[in-house]
């Protein structure tokens, strides 16, 4: 895979994961182990059309799994890509982490000089 | 979790004045991020700030002041195109909120813009983070920065 083409793909992930009506879905799919279109409409505010829509969405960028069930599509969700996904904005938070750190020391060190 | 925005806090002991200072005035960022920071820490105001040396190959990145509220709140937009005013959708919005709390001062950090703006955004905070992390970078300019301003009048 070329770094552009990787570089499209986080790029979709990213926004896949950002929408909240799909991070509800991801979550409604950990928690229930797998769903369809039809049982994850049923627990949210939008239709089935909306779901399987969405679903596709998240299919696309490898963040769930379809098996066919009858007429519908089995979803799980892949815990690999979703682990990455997870991780990659982890080490944007961690570098604020550090940031903070030293903001805390440097803040702290001028309030003892003054106070001292 | 919340995808595409980083919330953090963290309790420092001094006063909301000295830790406004820190998080805003050019010359206390590059003690704590950046080389290297140009800007006027007033609301509007533009520059940029720099990864490495600004003429021997390092990243100049765009930087805009949103809000300056001393000693309450600061934020700013960063990574906005050189050709473009900053807005929502080309940039990352940072807000520091400074709450007085057991006679120090709560710090609330805000990072978002991540949903907006991609992945490349996100890829481009992380490239900081190799020299972001550990003291082995930052110790050794910090210690003499802490020892200037104890000799300060």
């Amino acid at each position: 895979m070329s770094a552009a083409v990787a570089e499209r793909i986080d790029d979709d992930l990213w926004s896949a994961i950002g929408d909240p009506t799909r991070r509800r879905m991801l979550d409604l799919l950990l928690v229930d182990g797998d769903g369809t279109a039809t049982t994850l409409s049923g627990q949210l505010p939008v239709t089935r059309q909306a779901v399987a829509k969405q679903l596709g969405v998240l299919d696309r960028v490898g963040l769930v799994r379809a098996t066919p069930a009858g007429r519908e599509k089995r979803y799980r969700v892949d815990d690999a890509q979703l682990a990455r996904a997870v991780a990659q904005l982890s080490a944007v938070g961690a570098a604020w982490d550090a940031r903070l750190q030293r903001i805390k020391r440097i803040a702290e060190a001028i309030q003892r000089s003054q106070d001292g | 979790m919340e995808f595409g925005t980083i919330e953090r806090e963290i309790y420092i002991e001094a006063d909301p004045e000295v830790v406004f200072e820190v998080v805003s005035s050019p010359d206390h960022l590059e003690q704590w991020w950046p080389d290297e920071a140009r800007y006027d820490p007033v609301p509007g105001a533009t520059g940029d700030i720099v990864f490495g040396e600004r003429d021997a190959g390092g990243t100049v990145v765009q930087f805009a002041v949103v809000d300056a509220e001393p000693p309450r709140t600061f934020s700013f937009r960063w990574t906005q195109p050189a050709d473009q005013p900053a807005v929502e959708g080309n940039s990352l919005l940072v807000t520091f909120e400074l709450t007085p709390s057991r006679g120090g001062t709560l710090l609330k950090m805000t990072e978002s813009g991540f949903r907006e703006m991609g992945w490349e955004a996100a890829l481009l905070e992380q490239q900081y983070l190799e020299h972001a992390t550990g003291w082995d970078f930052y110790l050794p300019r910090l210690a003499p920065y802490v020892a200037s301003l104890e000799v300060r009048p």
